[in-house]
Order: C-alpha cells, then structure tokens, then sequence
C-alpha cells in the first residue's frame, strides 16, 4: 500500500470503474484505476417494475437490484428501484438499455456526469488535493480510498504545479491556410511547418514527450489543428502518433453547434478532449476571454467539472452541476432529463431590461459628485436569505414568509437545496472581492484574484436564470418571481434608507443605486450603506464616488430618460460607460476609441473643474481625428463593423449591409454560421459593403469616408451631449464661429428641475418631432 | 422570461398611438405639448410599473399631473427667488 499525495487532474471512466491522474507532490503524473459501481434509480407502477426486474435480472451488464425508498425533492419519499452497475460506462450502457425499453418509467440520477458522482462519494473534486492510499494490482495502480486535504472554498488553495505547452497556427485557418504551427514550451517558441506531415507528427510527438504538459493550450486547436492533426496521423498510418496521456485512449470529438443564449446566438465549434491531460483551445473556449485560465480553474474547483468541460461550458453548466452535487450528498433524487437542445430565455442583459427588476428613469444631466451602491449579486443574495428554491415556494408550513407584492409563501422550516448550493460560492466571491478591494491593480496578485472574482460571478448570474427556467432540473417559475420581487422590494427599501438620510436618488437599476448628498456625498455615505444592510440584510459594496455622471436621455426624446445610457468619471479617474457605441461590439474600432479619447479628455479636467471646460480640448481632438480619417490614415483595420451573424443566408428580410456583406462572403464559399462573426467596411456606391474576409483586398479609394465621418461626429454628439447640442457642435466643429451659451438644459443639478416639459425637444423642429411620434 | 404581460413602456406606447387621431387633428404647436405630457409620464415608467393598477392609463394621467405639478412648483420657487 502506498499513499500519494497530489492534485486530482481528471477522471473519466474506465471498464469497471474510472480512471484517475494524480499530480503529485513529488511532480509525477499518476495514472490510477478506481472500482467504482454507479447506481441510478427507476420509479412507476409496481406492475412495469416488476416487469423491470425480470429484464435486468437476464442482462448480460449484470447489474445488483433493490428496492428502496429515496427522496424526490418535490414529492418527498418515494419507493424506487436500485439499479447499480459495475462502472460508469456500463450504466450509461444499461441506462439506455433500459430507457429504450421501458419509456414510461421514472428515471432518476441516471445521467449525471462522472465527476459529479466522484466528488458526491469521494469528497474528492476538480483539481482537489488529496491522499490517495493506493495498492498494485495490474500494470495500473488502484486507489483504494482517497479524501481530499483541500475544500472549493478555501480562498487561497495551493495551486498545482501545471505545465502548459501552448500550440496556435500561423493565421487563423478559417480566413487563410496556415503553413506552421508555433509550439511554444518553457523554452520558448517552435515553428513547425505543416508539410511535410510526417516529420509535423514526430516533431510535435516528440516534443509532448519531452514536455509532457498537462494542458495542450490551443488556438483554433477544437476547430482545426488538433483534427487536422488526426486526420493526418489516420491517412499516414501514424500509430505512435497519440495526444493523451493515456496511451490507451483516443482523443474524443464532439459536434460544432449554434445555440441561442444571453440574447444572442453563439457558435461553439467541434472539441477535441484528451484524456490524461487536458486540452482547451482559447478560441473555443465560451467565457476564457473573460477570465482566462485562473477563471477556468476556479470553476473547475467550485463545480467539480472537468476543466476540459466547464472551459467549453457556459456557467449555467456549472451552476446545473453544483445543484447536482448537494442534492447527491443530500441523498436527493435527480430527475433524469435528456440533453437539452432548446433555448433558454435569460440573459444578463435581459434581466436588466425586463420589468422583473426594478428599472428607474433617472434625472437626465450632468450630475457632480455621486455614489453608486451595488447589491453584491443580487439575485442569487436574495435566494439565499428568503430561502427561495424551488422546493421551498408555495409550500404550506408553520414558519413561511410571504413575498411582498406577490402574496406568496415561501417555506423556511429547511434549507432549501439552491439556497444551500449558493452560501458558500456567495461567501467565497464576496470574501474574495473584499481581498482585491485592499489590492492595488498593479500588484501581481490582482490579476489572477480578479478573474477568479469574475468566474465565480458568472456562476452566480446565471443562477437566476436556471431558477426559473422550465427546462432546468431544479427549476420552478414561482421561484422566479418571487427572487424579482424581493428584488424589487428591496431596493425600495435602500431607497427609503438613504432618503432618510438626506440623499437623493437620482437612479436605480436592478441592483444598484446613484445616490448625492447635497452637503457632500462622502460624509454619511458608511451611515447609509449600513442603513440599508440592516434594513436588507443582503450584502452591499460601494462601486465607486463619480467626479461627475451623465445620464443621458432616449436616443429618440431628449426629455425621455432611459435607464442604460450613461458614463461618468470615479474619483480616481477612472470611468465607467454604459450604452453609447464604444460599448457596442459593432462599432468600428476607430469610431470606439475616437469616443474614448473625448472621454479622456473631459476627464482630465481636475477635481474642482467642471468638465465643460474642456470642451475646446474635445473639439480640437475630433477635428484631428475627423482630418485624419478624410486624410486615408486611419487603418482600415479600424473602420471594420464586426457583425455577429443571426440567421442562416437564406433567412435575411432586410437587406442589410452587414446581409450583403455576408452575401459576399458566401459568393466567395465562406459561408458564416449563426454565431459566427462577419466584418466589413462601408464603401462608395453599390453595394455599400466590402467583406473583410473575402480573397482579395478592398481597394482604399471606396472606403465611405464621409459615412465614417457623419458615425463619429454622432458618436462625439452622443457624448458631448451633456455640455453642448449637436448643431452647435458641429457648427463648431466645422469652424464656425462658437458662441459659448448656456449648456442645453441637461445640466440638471436638482431634482425636478424639467424646464422641456412644455417645450419642443431641443435640437429638433417640429416636423422631426412628429415623425418620431407617429 | 417569457413574458405574457406587456411591459410598461409598451402600454404607455400603445396609450400613445391610441390617441394618434386626436393628436392629428391638433395644431403644430399643440402636438408639441401633447408629446411633452407622455414624455412626462416616461420619466415615472417605474412608478407606473409598480403601481399594477388595472386601469394603467389612470396612472400614466398621474404621472403626467405629477410632472405639471413639480414644473408649477419649480417655477413658483423661481418666482420667489
């Protein structure tokens, strides 16, 4: 018998039981076999599971047979069948046996994912470190019990230490065919042309032997190089030629898809997984932009997913398998479900435009020296102090709590399952926030603490959604509502607090509040955050003191407020902006930084300055940017429009610039999936488009300056709005002489203060105004 | 989420259109001050939205009265200056 002790990199299942690899202390990578025999449960009429029985008793897989009575989260105790089977691979065989066979039964913990059951009996999760008694029988070792030494909520886990072989083609293989792969390992980087293929297999062989890394970082590696890889070992007969680390094993391939999802459709190219070690490319990777491989990581650690698996997932995943995990250490039935190929309906974006939270307008204007005050994960804070689950709403006991508004009771005799599942990941993202609040943004730490921040932050957003999504295990619409209503309540409640306190309330979205005091914001600003936790009992953080904020008014109205246009200067100079074209992802790039640069430049002007005074600074820079644009030395690069492709060729009603640019595209064969992006420039004359992508360069003396140039100076207008109309601007702009008059009425310092109300909108004639009406 | 119920700004939408005859037949100037009083009412959809009142046009004509009576206010202030 000999006990090791390491970090716990994958397991997935073997004949019998699983595989596992163990990073040990001593920097060995461990293959382990485990015996492990996987259960699942069937329910129905004692007639069919009599009949059940008999059909399993004759199975060839052999599996042990009971009955017993198990807990259904909605139902309470039931009688169920025990079926268990010798490993993983032989119940998800018996399990489609059986379903096949008797579709009418009740199923339950029959598809949960190999992980999630090793970490529910174990204790053992992702990237765990454990001790692992282990004894020799074959060639492979066994483990004969493991338990872990670390916990996911540990705030400073000891990282193991990975070795990482990073491998990108020379482009990106979907624009242009890539002639080498760049292998980069500790000893920097390796170009290694890809013909021809049979020295690309033994140089690339050779180095993963001499390496051995336990992540193979990719880019373009799902999509392209690793099959392209493949196939070239298939068709060269190469057998040495094998990316795992488990010899035995073939890599494993999955299926490209669209999928609607947060609002938008979002392609997911094919995967390549490796067993033994993991492979994750970069660009096939749903939120490793956001968070990188900290983030990944962290998820890996607090979801027990595979890291191969929830770097692909989208955090709802994650969220689903952490629901799993307590209700399996709870003892609590999983209802089966096949695999979900339907939409779900939330998003982020759309939570924050749906009338479930409480949207505010705010005072239009330029506001000077403002709070804003965040519930820290609101939603899921609020499931976890009503005890909202969807086992618990709308249940008679003696001890329930009625929701406001609603009526409706929620049950708070037990904890429920989702309230249970989200504590600890809400105290671990709070615990860890308050960590970076103390660092400075420049030190080492910040970076890799700030994404692991944000991994956990996605989990918690999207938790919302699986609540009352239909189609989700451990969902219950009620259970939705009643989180939206709560959330409404209270932040009525914070905006009683504060007012109470002398503040006004210039704005309120969903989970955060813009609140000044008219003798000095930062005075009592701790006696009202306090005001408001007592009186919420949920947690609050201070996003920040603004200088000054502008919230700007309806695109269509300038009298009409809209809750998602602002953007405002911190303090410390920093900013934040909301709803105007930097922040959009089809603004050029040019046209974004061109905006930010404006921004830049009213910032600078100092604490005690109002920030109209650097209105000829402003001008000065958007005439430079507007001659060089009509000059031809912006880059082409930057007046690209990225459009993110909806529909299928086929599918376009209007024909939209980005329609015949994609039009253009699929004449030249590149035809575009949902999800995927397009890019193109706006020329003269027919068609109006140019297709970036497309085999030959666009020639430079059809770029649609003057249309490049009419987006920026509404882009400008758009931000200048609070200190200077849009006529005048451009007037300005254009060299006429400016006389300096009053700022149009958005320079809004008290409430109220509505002097359009009987007036027509500034800055438009009557005949506009109608138009927009009608 | 699928929702079945309009949002706010929907019925104050359709509130608007529902009166686009009227609107037509009043004079330019006039028109102008129509479109003023609704967008009096937007700045107070939240309001409106928690107020569920089964007659929303009730609350969009308090809204609006809301609005007058904090200009009056205001310019009576202005006036005292």
């Amino acid at each position: 018998m000999i006990d090791l002790v390491g970090w716990l990199l994958d397991v997935y299942d073997a004949p019998g039981g699983v595989m596992a690899w163990l990073l040990t202390e001593a920097g060995e990578r461990v293959q382990l076999f485990h015996a492990f025999p996987v259960t699942f449960y069937a329910a129905g009429p004692a007639a069919r599971l009599r009949r059940l029985w008999r059909y399993l008793q004759t199975h060839p897989l052999q599996p042990r047979l009971e009955r017993t009575e198990r807990t259904d989260l909605f139902a309470g105790p039931l009688d169920v069948m025990t079926i268990e089977a010798a490993g993983p691979a032989e119940q998800r065989r018996l399990f489609r046996h059986v379903a096949a066979r008797f579709p009418d039964l009740d199923y339950y913990d029959a598809d949960i994912p190999l992980p999630l059951r090793y970490a529910a009996r174990t204790g053992a999760f992702s990237l765990a470190r454990c001790r692992a008694s282990t004894g020799t029988t074959g060639e492979i070792a066994a483990i004969v019990d493991i338990s872990p030494l670390d916990s996911p909520w540990d705030l400073y886990p000891v990282d193991p230490p990975l070795r990482v072989l990073a491998m990108t083609p020379d482009t990106n293989p979907a624009h242009q065919p890539p002639a080498h792969v760049i292998v980069t390992g500790r000893q920097g980087p390796i170009r290694i042309a890809l013909e021809p293929v049979k020295l690309l297999l033994i140089q690339i062989q050779a180095l993963l032997r001499q390496y051995d890394p336990d992540l193979l970082l990719t880019r373009w590696g799902d999509t392209w190089l690793l099959p392209h890889l493949l196939a070239a070992a298939y068709r060269d007969k190469a057998g040495f030629f094998n990316l795992n680390r488990d010899p035995a094993r073939r890599p494993l391939r999955r299926k490209a898809n669209s999928y609607f999802t947060y609002g938008q459709v979002v392609y997911r190219g094919q995967q390549v997984h490796l067993f033994g070690r993991w492979h994750i490319d970069q660009a096939n990777a749903m939120m490793y932009n956001d968070y990188g491989l900290e983030g990944v990581l962290e998820q890996a650690r607090v979801t027990s997913l595979p890291v191969q698996e929830i770097a692909r997932k989208s955090p709802g995943a994650g969220i689903t398998a952490m629901q799993m995990l307590t209700a399996l250490r709870r003892g609590v039935l999983v209802p089966y479900q096949k695999q979900q190929t339907e939409q779900f309906k939330t998003s982020l974006d759309l939570i924050h435009a749906d009338r479930g939270g409480l949207v505010y307008q705010p005072l239009i204007g330029l506001h000077h020296d403002v709070a804003e005050i965040d519930f820290t994960s609101m939603y899921p804070s609020v499931m976890a102090r009503f005890n909202i689950s969807p086992e618990s709403v709308c249940v008679e006991s003696e001890r329930a709590a009625v929701v406001p508004e609603l009526g409706m009771i929620i049950d708070q005799t037990s904890e429920g399952l989702v309230p249970a599942t989200l504590k600890p990941l809400l105290a671990k993202r709070i615990a860890l926030k308050q960590e970076l609040v103390g660092l400075h943004p420049r030190d080492c730490r910040y970076r890799r603490l700030k994404a692991r921040t944000t991994a956990l932050k996605w989990l918690l957003v999207v938790c919302f959604g699986y609540l009352g999504y239909k189609n989700a295990r451990f969902g219950r619409i009620e259970g939705h509502e009643a989180v939206t209503a709560y959330g409404r309540e209270v932040l009525l409640w914070a905006k009683e607090a504060a007012e109470d306190l002398g503040y006004t309330v210039l704005h309120m979205y969903v989970d955060g509040l813009w609140i000044k005091h008219p003798d000095g914001t930062a005075a009592n600003l701790e006696a009202v955050m306090t005001e408001i936790h007592a009186r919420t009992g949920l947690p609050i953080a201070l996003e920040g003191i603004y200088r000054w904020i502008a919230f700007l008014p309806s695109l269509l109205d300038p009298r009409v407020p809209v809750p998602n246009r602002y953007f405002g200067v911190f303090l410390d100079g920093s900013f934040k902006v909301r709803g105007i074209e930097t922040r959009r992802h089809d603004t050029p790039p040019f046209i974004a930084q061109t905006q930010m640069r404006l921004l830049e430049c009213l910032a600078q002007a100092g604490p005690d300055q109002p920030p109209e005074n650097q209105l000829p600074g402003a001008v000065a820079l958007l005439r430079q940017c507007l001659t060089d644009l009509y000059a031809g030395r912006v880059e082409l690069n930057d007046l690209l429009v990225t459009h993110r492709v909806s529909r299928l060729p086929g599918e376009f009603r209007a024909r939209s610039p980005a329609a015949r640019a994609l039009d253009q595209l699929a004449a030249a064969g590149k035809e575009l999936r949902p999800g995927q992006y397009a890019r193109f420039l706006y020329t003269r004359g027919d068609p109006g488009v140019y297709a970036w992508d497309l085999p030959a360069p666009p020639d430079i003396r059809l770029v649609d300056v003057a249309r490049y140039g009419e987006l920026l100076l509404r882009a400008a207008a758009h931000l200048l709005q609070p200190f200077i109309d849009e006529t005048a601007l451009r007037r300005w702009v254009l060299g006429e002489p400016f006389q300096p008059t009053l700022p149009f009425p958005m320079v809004a310092r008290q409430p109220h203060s509505s002097p359009d109300l009987l007036s027509p909108p500034p800055g438009t004639d009557g005949r506009d105004a109608v138009r927009h009406r009608l | 989420m699928g929702r079945t119920l309009a949002t706010t700004n929907q019925i104050i939408q359709k509130e608007e259109t529902a009166f686009a005859n009227f609107r037509r037949t009043l004079r330019r100037d006039d028109q102008l001050v129509f479109d003023g009083l609704f967008a009096a009412a937007r700045k107070h959809t939240a309001a409106i939205s928690q107020a569920n009142h089964a007659l929303p046009f009730e609350v969009i004509l308090l809204a609006m009265l809301l609005e007058q009576a904090a200009e009056i206010e205001r310019l009576r202030r202005r006036l005292d200056d």
